[in-house]
């Protein structure tokens, strides 16, 4: 679920980026992460130019629930549509959902969090009330809610996404912005007379980017579990648009008769979470002072 | 001003009347989006036979279900109500939406604390097991475990253990009608163990990791190494000490997974024919019966703030630091 | 000490494993022994409760509101009509045992049945008839049914067993219309609010009880007025997913549902299940409204018809599970396919269409559809768009969800609907309200002229079934000549069934009474 990342943001600033490479890579989980995430993004690709063995959304009622075979590497669906091209645009369009609710996620709830607690006052109170209320709801009942309110398509489902998830980076931010102000170079930029504006970007930021990167990855993960769950729910993108919950869905009621049809978008999607999640986990201990010595 | 300075910084006041705001808030919000969503009771009652509705007989039905009024009437009626203890009612269920909860919450009250008990169950040992040696084959398969089950979407899990037990062993305790455990202890304890498997089995994860780095971190204190140094066994060092003092931030971890299973549960709930609050919801949802969302939705907030207003206090009684602030 | 300790560990992990050793091995146990499932007493055919799966249940008991199939197939059950349908929808005997029509058709003599009873004990005459009639015209009661009555001008109770119904206009579709459950005889004591809570019906059942949620059950009516129920009761048991119900259905708990999804029908099947097939009333179509855009030229409509092949989209979309119709489905009146100016696709005639339309470069032509309704929806509309798109004509599709469909459909916002719309036995109640000037579903179905008013008001005035077969042809082929709407297809309603249910006859317009015949064992 929703795990807020804890590591301690001060000593981080001195870590160069080719550093922080280079821990990455010798944590084991890190690299398994990276190598599957890495598989999958080849797919996206694939999927976004076109590069697929078959179009994902042509039928061929002829086809109809063949086995997998060498011509069909996942077998087809009830509509003789081939399961693996149909995995691959589903890793696409569920990759891009969740890409774009995290960043959008990101970037508002970064920049409230960061307000609020540099600022504090008023902009805080405000960016508090909302957190709190929108953290109030049960998180899958307000996705789905918030996904049936507009008109159904991957961008409105990726804002719906992002909105529950703006309250998580507010917290994870705002905490660590409130301690960072105390720090003495803060305050000395602070009554030095340097712009507020300035000093977020030159000082506080750089300094939270570490919890960011932890914090991106685990909630791609559950941005995508998120959208498979809401697809699932037949509130997803709206087919015929390939997508893994979708495809899980519709596959229900075939697993006696075709079970490839299930265990192919499962394992995929599957493969997809345990991705992100090890490569969090490998940024985690690579970013992590506390790890670092371990690993 | 002096009187809303005093207020901000009362140690007790301030919580609760932020945890109030939050509530409005929420009520706010839900009357809000639930309306911004296309279509209303009627339609989602008759459907496209609505069409065939003629303006007195439409004006009758909005009557009907109090959509005639205006929103802000409708806002405070439905608020107001609230307070006389009247949380609106279902005309589907021909309940009172108080009488539904009553008896759907305790069902997914039962399936969390039973997905929580079997989450610990997995987690802990999981956890301990990593942490007996780090970084060793019995670390990564318990860390392999907690990722699978983080991993493993739930509905995925609940479709294909119900499809393979119904199947081959003909184990479907789901397919009777449910029983609340008042009613038939064992029949009911059946019908929570699978969905309460595979909630716990996806909860399992961070359980296991806090315990993990928890243990960890403990086993490195000072306290510990003088009881070594004293010839305290490792078996009781392992659970008298270490065990105890990692508890705290498990206990954390666990209220966290608690609210998260409130709403999460829907899909399972579905899945196994559970009738819980999340199925109340979404029905709520799909029928437009308004009052019934709302009020529900309110009253699962008012939980999870009652929740953290509660440990927020405790807190701050408990620690001096956080008095401090 | 510690060894003390770690075998009070090992006796705790012990007892536990047992426990759920044995909480797991007694869920195995074969079904008789679950309650509420089937349990055959005595002679076969004798009593036992039969368990329906369904998706959801009623969202209301009150039966002149009724739309949700849910709803309708359990108040079927529970009240009764003046007429009914047989297995091959010819109307029958209900509540009225006989009735006569007077020879210039405007007023119809019912002769009611005696000694009929509501669950109350009340009796039933002309009295509740004449209220209840009364009612379902009144605005103010909402009732669904209200404009099927629109010919009615009066009723007299002009005995406790006789009821005169005074008609402004001979009306040959009044019968059937009387006979679907938005008609139901309520008891001249009863309030919709009452009813919500306990139903009053003649029906062969009587509610038992409702767990809202979980499960409703029925009971055998004993003062039921035909033969009484085989069974002893009923219960619709709520399992909201449809692979659940094949689950639970292989494990005995459910013993019997319907369907609509083949898929669903094949895997349940595959898994040994009796599974009997069902085509239905209702009929897949693409609407047209002929009042907006590009559509209002017939040329860019017969365009479209000769576009499509509709064999094609029910290949792709269901399986090729329904057959191929025209406009009217009710069996006694179905129209010829064939009978329509392109019954097979021919791209070149379509493209002289559009050429006489003036748009020889295509047209775009905004269409709505459903998600989540049906199974098919979506992917009919993505086969049409495929086919249309090679005569250059653009179907900009719209995929709305269902309260969003709904209200657009209703507003006829829309300048095509990929639609799945409800058939009736009788042709004009299927088709008089959308295709008449005056009637109401006229703004959704765009289209209205002249002729067609003369030849549905020709179709009422008489009861001579070969002069009405001979009307309702030549309405349907006006309906097709103009390319009013793209008729395609009609589906299957598939009943499953465990091996020990036995006497029940699936019905064209997807309704469940015959579960007053059926048995279990």
């Amino acid at each position: 679920m929703t795990e807020i990342s804890e590591s301690a943001p001060a000593s981080l600033a001195g870590v160069q980026s080719g550093q922080r490479l280079r821990l990455l890579l010798k944590s084991r989980s890190g690299v398994a992460g990276l190598i599957l995430v890495g598989l999958l993004a080849i797919l996206c690709v694939l999927a976004a130019f076109g590069l697929l063995p078959y179009d994902p959304l042509a039928q061929a009622p002829q086809q109809r629930l063949l086995p997998p075979s060498a011509a069909h590497w996942f077998g087809t669906d009830q509509f003789g549509r081939d399961v693996f091209s149909r995995v691959a645009a589903g890793v696409a369009s569920s990759a891009l959902i969740a890409v774009v609710a995290v960043a959008f996620a990101t970037v508002v709830g970064t920049l409230a969090g960061v307000s609020a607690g540099f600022f504090r006052g008023v902009s805080d109170a405000v960016v508090s009330g909302v957190t709190n209320v929108l953290f109030a709801f049960p998180p899958l009942l307000l996705a789905l809610s918030l996904a049936s309110v507009f008109d159904r398509n991957w961008f409105t489902i990726a804002v719906a996404i992002a909105i529950v998830y703006v309250p998580i980076f507010i917290r994870v931010t705002r905490g660590p912005v409130l301690s960072l102000r105390e720090i003495d170079f803060v305050r000395a930029a602070v009554s030095s007379g340097q712009r507020r504006a300035a000093i977020m970007f030159r000082h506080v930021l750089p300094n939270i980017t570490s919890i960011l990167i932890v914090q991106v990855t685990l909630s791609l993960s559950w941005a995508v579990l998120t959208e498979a769950s809401l697809s699932f729910l037949g509130l997803g993108t709206p087919p015929p648009a390939p997508s893994l919950g979708s495809m899980i869905y519709e596959a229900r009621t075939l697993v006696y008769i075709a079970p490839w049809t299930m265990v192919a978008p499962g394992v995929i999607v599957v493969l997809f979470v345990v991705g992100l999640n090890l490569l969090g986990d490998g940024l985690r201990d690579s970013l992590d002072p506390r790890n670092r010595g371990r690993k | 001003m002096n009187l809303v300075r005093a207020v901000a910084s009362h140690r007790v006041l301030r919580p609760v009347i932020s945890a109030l705001g939050t509530l409005l808030g929420v009520a706010v919000f839900v009357f809000v989006m639930l309306r911004a969503i296309p279509g209303n009771q009627i339609t989602a009652g008759l459907g496209t036979e609505a069409a065939a509705l003629t303006p007195a007989q439409q004006a009758a039905l909005e009557a009907y279900y109090g959509l005639d009024k205006p929103l802000v009437t409708q806002f405070f009626n439905w608020l107001g109500n609230i307070f006389t203890g009247n949380l609106g009612f279902s005309s589907r269920a021909q309940q009172s939406v108080l009488e539904l909860t009553a008896q759907s919450l305790p069902v997914t009250l039962e399936l969390a604390v039973f997905s929580i008990v079997l989450a610990l169950l997995i987690g802990i040992p999981l956890g301990m097991l990593s942490a007996s040696r780090p970084d060793s084959p019995r670390d990564a398969f318990g860390q392999a475990v907690g990722l699978m089950g983080l991993s493993i979407p739930s509905f995925l899990l609940a479709t294909a253990l119900l499809a393979i037990l119904s199947a081959t062993v003909r184990f479907n305790p789901n397919g009777q009608a449910f029983a609340y455990f008042s009613e038939d202890p064992l029949l009911n304890l059946q019908q929570m163990l699978l969905p309460s498997l595979v909630l716990g089995f996806g909860i399992a994860a961070p359980i296991m990791r806090t315990t993990r780095t928890a243990v960890l971190e403990v086993r490195g204190q000072d306290f510990i190494r003088t009881a070594r140094a004293k010839g305290v066994g490792p078996r009781r060092l392992q659970v008298r000490h270490v065990l105890k003092n990692a508890l705290v931030p498990i206990v954390t971890m666990t209220g966290l997974q608690f609210g998260y299973l409130l709403g999460g549960a829907v899909v399972v709930e579905q899945i196994f024919s559970l009738p819980g609050i999340g199925r109340q919801v979404l029905l709520g949802i799909q029928q437009k019966e308004y009052a019934l969302v709302q009020s529900t939705v309110l009253l699962i907030a008012l939980a999870f703030v009652v929740v953290n207003l509660l440990t927020d206090l405790l807190y701050r009684i408990i620690d001096p630091r956080v008095r401090a602030e | 000490m510690i060894a003390g300790r770690r075998a009070r560990r090992g006796t705790a992990v012990a007892v536990g494993l047992s426990l759920a050793g044995a909480l797991v091995l007694s869920g195995c146990a074969p079904a008789a022994t679950s309650t509420g499932s089937a349990a055959p007493s005595g002679a076969a055919g004798a009593g036992g409760t039969l368990v329906v799966g369904v998706t959801s249940e009623p969202d209301t008991l009150f039966p002149w509101k009724a739309t949700q199939f849910q709803a309708v197939n359990v108040l079927q059950n529970i009240y009764g009509t003046l007429t009914e349908f047989d297995k091959d929808l010819n109307v029958v005997p209900g509540l009225a045992e006989s009735w006569d029509t007077s020879s210039d058709g405007l007023t119809l003599t019912l002769h009611l049945r005696k000694g009929v009873t509501f669950d109350d004990g009340s009796a039933f005459d002309s009295a509740d008839v004449k209220f209840s009639l009364d009612k379902i015209k009144e605005e103010a009661t909402a009732a669904v049914a209200a404009a099927s009555l629109a010919s009615v001008k009066s009723v007299d109770a002009t005995d406790p067993e006789t009821v005169t119904v005074h008609l402004s206009a001979p009306d040959a579709g009044l019968l059937a219309n009387l006979g679907v459950v938005n008609m139901a005889m309520l008891s001249s004591d009863d309030t919709e609010a009452a009813l919500n809570t306990t139903p009053n019906g003649t029906g062969p059942f009587t509610l038992k009880e409702r767990k809202a949620n979980q499960s409703l059950s029925l009971v055998r009516n004993d003062a039921y007025w035909g033969d009484k129920t085989k069974l002893d009761g009923v219960e619709f048991r709520v399992i909201p997913d449809e692979s659940s119900i094949v689950s639970a259905m292989q494990s005995g708990n459910v013993q019997f549902a319907v369907f609509d999804d083949p898929l669903v029908a094949q895997t349940a099947a595959a898994a040994g299940l009796a599974v009997a097939k069902t085509p239905q009333l209702s009929y897949h179509v693409l609407q047209l409204n002929a009042r907006k855009g590009p559509l209002t030229d017939v040329n860019v409509r017969l365009a479209m018809q000769c576009a499509i092949d509709r064999q094609q989209v029910l290949d792709t979309a269901a399986a090729g599970e329904g057959e191929i119709t025209g406009p009217i489905t009710s069996p006694a009146f179905r129209s010829d396919p064939n009978s329509r100016p392109c019954p097979t696709r021919d791209l070149t005639k379509a493209a002289e269409y559009l050429a006489k339309a003036g748009k020889p470069d295509g047209v775009t032509i905004k269409t709505i559809v459903s998600q989540g309704e049906y199974s098919t929806s979506v992917n009919e509309a993505q086969n049409l768009k495929a086919q249309l798109a090679e005569a250059k004509i653009t179907l900009d599709l719209d995929v709305l969800e269902s309260g969003a469909y709904v209200d657009r459909w209703i507003g006829a916002d829309f300048e095509a609907a990929v639609a799945l719309n409800g058939g009736r036995p009788d042709p004009d109640g299927a088709y008089s309200r959308y295709f008449t000037s005056t009637g109401n579903l006229n703004k959704v179905a765009g289209y209205s002229s002249p002729e067609l008013d003369k030849l549905f008001a020709e179709g009422r005035q008489t009861s001579d079934l070969a002069k009405r077969k001979e009307i309702y042809t030549q309405i349907s082929n006006n309906l097709e000549d103009n390319a009013v709407w793209i008729w395609m297809f009609t589906s299957y309603t598939y009943t499953a069934t465990t091996s020990n249910v036995t006497g029940f006859t699936p019905m064209a317009n997807s309704s469940l009474q015959y579960l007053r015949e059926t048995a279990i064992g």
